[in-house]
């Protein structure tokens, strides 16, 4: 039987930074019971009962917690663990209605679920921070909404409204909503959750909890936006179309920065233009891929400029990278750059269904979008202001420009037929769940603590 | 002494040919139908105007002045600095030499605009305190920043026409480059006005007395529409545009709001309908092309220090000696704009035949615009594009006295 991954509190970036005091720990095989996902949202009615309680309590141990925080500098030890658990409490129910695991979660938010978080105990915190807390916290709010909806970890519920629309707490959802509802259907087929999603629904909400605690006062540590911290365990996989990412330290001219966007309109002029004959191309490499089983290399090169056009175009726009780029998508020539493998064989059954397969990716791709949109935002502020670019907001955008690459050289521009990969970090495919074993437990039982 | 050589003469002899072949050009460009021999009389502005509207006016035209002159002024100081050290922006560009070209010349004019905001929210504070306009501080801030990006497209094809043809013809690279301007410039006066959402006027009153005009000036039957800009101003205007097929008025609303009775619109209608019959929308594009030729080759000359056009390098230059050159010229270029209005004037008078509804017209002009009747002859000199409200009037006094002679 396949050893679920462990992903432990791994090294920070480059080692600069210490880890964040409130860590993911993710111990999932992937393996999903299909009777209990498909009643899941019911399953989790006593919950979202019960998450209401918990929430008005955590919400006067907050209010409690933020004068006491503020007169002697530091949350009592009671109130820490308190609402330490609450947070590892939501976060482990948004990872059983995510799908990010699969056993039925206790109500105690005690250690041990296959999706739990490590907090460190009570720290010293700056006074100012703890005063300005919820305003301060207001750029990390926007991004967590992005993520998973709003608001996370303060009581919300994922429910499908009258008019069919997935909303979470009541407004907007953010993307692993669908990714949790795509993943409801994969689930139910397959009987596992695909790494990707579970993997995108980690990284969610791993931010959820991070900014849940510095709401609620357990450290006054920053949320950290950035997708691929921790790094993966295991050594990143080669994908066909890759983005590779070239370290500026995240320095911004405040000049070319202030009119970015007006900046790019000749770029989006071009790429608009550029499109409308990789349509065309795109259709005759589908053809040509269908009957000859590989894309044509002439088309190959072609698509690939474009796509690799369009990453340093959107790259530029949203500050994952400072230079203004070229018009013709060169490689090795932007700090933000696409490598595109092949023309390598496709399965002719992928190639004549691509379209359709595609659309799962487009709709992630889609929802991809508010997080691109609240980084590329927030980004502007901070880089005006500091002439930096958060490294969190440059990678959260090259990841998800990353993204919008592979489902591009996917499904529209036939370059490949490996599917995208929605999660943060590449790391090694797991192999499909193997049959369970006779005398195995049931999926849905509580697992031990990893 | 040293004898020139024969490519000097050459030179020289293509030049006077150039310069004499401008001058004819120019002088055939010039005629006009108003009378040669047509004086003006001298007119007392306070013969027309209250003594407070009078003052209205110069209060008013005298900040709008200073605001003038402090943007111009700011204008050439950023420009000049850009000039001095703006290449160092070349760091901040992956693209290659065209692409770099259009960064420095992009961030030129952002920085000029991002110079200039003061007065501009100035002037607007301004209008808006003398009731001439409805626009937020905030739209021009960030509508005229979203609005550089157009610009920003327009001043990236002209760096990609200028450079591409650089890089292939080092030093004639501004014939075909001005050709092609000249031809850009021509299509947009022809397709300008399919660009615009004006909706048709239907006032049958006006129609019809467009109708008549038409037959009186010779033209087909020219579309009039109306434009909404009283959202942002209560200025009145109108214009003429298109060529050919394409031609058409728009009228702006501000001039159908009540504030002009019937008869002084159809003398904006007849103003805008001579414009056509003159052909001043072809003469302007072939004005441009007299003005784009020389331009271009003083921009080729002046930046060869800095390895010509076809470095990215000398763009911040030629962009300073652009504006220079815009507005040493300015003076000509309102000239001409006066030398047309003015002809459209006359050929208004000739067609309506209602002397007084054009002077009621201008007089209300002056009082709607707060203009100045009689502006100092430096501001007419590089401002003012119509002639003077106060000669507007003496035209009209001058057909009159003619007509009844």
């Amino acid at each position: 039987m396949e050893q679920p991954p462990s992903w432990g509190p791994g090294p920070a970036t480059g080692g600069r930074t210490p880890p964040h005091p409130v860590r993911l720990r993710v111990a999932d095989d992937r393996r999903r019971s299909r009777l209990t996902v498909a009643f899941r949202l019911l399953l989790a009615i006593p919950h979202l009962i019960w998450v209401v309680f918990w929430s008005l309590g955590a919400f006067l141990a907050a209010l409690a917690g933020w004068f006491a925080a503020l007169a002697t500098g530091r949350l009592p030890g009671a109130l820490h663990r308190f609402l330490a658990a609450y947070v590892r409490y939501v976060t482990h129910l948004y990872a059983y209605l995510y799908l990010a695991a699969n056993p039925y979660p206790g109500f105690a938010g005690d250690p041990g679920y296959p999706v739990d978080l490590e907090i460190d105990g009570p720290e010293r915190q700056s006074r100012w921070k703890t005063a300005f807390r919820l305003v301060i916290a207001i750029p990390a709010l926007l991004v967590m909404s992005a993520l998973v909806g709003w608001p996370s970890a303060s009581g919300g519920s994922s429910q499908q409204g009258q008019d069919g629309e997935w909303t979470s707490g009541g407004t907007a959802a953010g993307v692993a909503v669908l990714v949790a509802v795509l993943g409801w259907f994969a689930s139910l087929v397959r009987g596992s959750m695909p790494p990707g999603f579970r993997d995108l629904v980690a990284y969610a909400l791993r931010y959820g909890a991070q900014t849940s605690a510095y709401v609620l006062l357990l450290t006054d540590r920053y949320p950290s936006t950035d997708p691929f911290e921790p790094p993966p365990p295991q050594p990143t996989p080669s994908r066909p179309i890759r983005i590779v990412i070239e370290d500026d330290e995240g320095r911004r001219s405040r000049l070319t920065v202030l009119f970015r966007l007006p900046l790019a309109f000749p770029h989006l002029v071009w790429l608009a233009l550029w499109t409308v004959v990789a349509v065309l191309a795109a259709f005759v490499n589908w053809l040509a891929t269908l009957v000859t089983g590989r894309s044509p290399s002439a088309l190959h090169r072609f698509l690939t400029r474009y796509l690799r056009y369009g990453v340093h175009v959107y790259a530029f726009l949203t500050l994952a990278a400072n230079p203004f780029p070229g018009f013709t998508g060169e490689p090795f020539r932007y700090p933000v750059d696409l490598e595109v493998d092949g023309p390598d064989p496709q399965n002719r059954w992928v190639t004549g269904f691509r379209w359709i397969l595609d659309v799962p990716a487009w709709l992630v791709s889609f929802a991809f979008t508010g997080l691109l949109f609240a980084v590329a935002l927030l980004g502007w502020f901070a880089s005006l202001a500091t002439g930096r670019m958060p490294v969190g907001f440059r990678n959260a955008a090259a990841y998800v420009i990353r993204y919008w690459a592979q489902t591009s050289g996917y499904g529209f521009l036939v370059l490949t037929d490996r599917y995208p990969y929605s999660g943060p970090s590449e790391r090694r495919v797991e192999p499909e769940p193997a049959e369970l074993p006779p005398g195995a437990p049931e999926p849905g039982t509580r697992l031990a603590p990893a | 002494m040293r004898r020139p050589s024969a490519g000097g003469l050459v030179a020289l002899v293509v030049l006077l040919a150039a310069a004499a072949a401008w001058v004819v050009v120019a002088l055939l460009l010039w005629r006009t139908r108003v009378p040669s021999d047509l004086t003006l009389p001298h007119l007392d502005e306070r013969d027309y105007f209250t003594a407070a509207e009078l003052r209205d006016a110069h209060e008013y035209e005298r900040v709008v002045r200073l605001l003038l002159l402090g943007s111009l002024a700011t204008t050439l100081v950023v420009l000049a600095l850009y000039a001095w050290r703006g290449a160092r922006f070349l760091r901040e560009s992956a693209a290659g030499p065209i692409g770099s070209g259009m960064l420095l010349a992009m961030l030129g004019l952002a920085l000029v605009w991002l110079s200039l905001l003061p007065f501009g929210l100035l002037e607007l504070w301004w209008q808006r305190r003398h009731g001439l306009s409805e626009a937020g501080y905030g739209d021009l801030v960030v509508g005229g920043w979203l609005a550089l990006g157009g610009e920003f497209v327009g001043l990236s094809l002209a760096i990609l026409i200028v450079m591409g043809f650089a890089r292939l013809l080092p030093r004639f690279w501004w014939i075909p480059g001005a050709a092609v301007f000249v031809g850009i410039s021509a299509l947009g006066a022809f397709v300008y006005p399919y660009l615009g959402a004006g909706d048709r006027l239907e006032d049958p009153t006006l129609l019809a007395a467009a109708d008549r005009l038409e037959r009186e000036d010779r033209l087909p039957d020219i579309r009039i529409d109306v434009a909404t800009v009283s959202t942002e101003t209560t200025a009145p205007n109108a214009e003429a545009a298109g060529m050919g097929p394409s031609r058409r008025i728009i009228l702006w609303d501000t001039i159908l709001d009540g504030r002009f009775a019937d008869d002084q619109v159809v003398v904006v209608i007849a103003h805008e309908l001579g414009h056509h019959a003159s052909e001043h929308i072809p003469k302007g594009v072939a004005w441009y092309a007299l003005f784009a030729f020389p331009g271009a080759w003083l921009i080729a000359r002046t930046t060869r220090r800095r390895g010509g056009m076809r470095e990215p390098a000398a763009v911040p230059l030629a962009l300073l000696v652009f504006v220079g050159l815009q507005i040493v010229a300015l003076p000509a270029f309102t000239a001409i704009g006066r030398h047309m209005e003015a002809e459209a004037d006359w050929v208004a008078l000739e067609t309506t035949d209602d002397p007084d509804a054009a002077r009621e017209l201008f007089e209300g002009f002056s009082t709607s615009l707060l203009a100045e009747p009689d502006p100092p002859a430096w501001t007419k000199a590089f401002v003012e594009t119509h002639p003077t409200i106060l000669e507007r009037i003496a035209m009209v006094e001058a057909w009159e006295a003619r007509r009844d002679r």
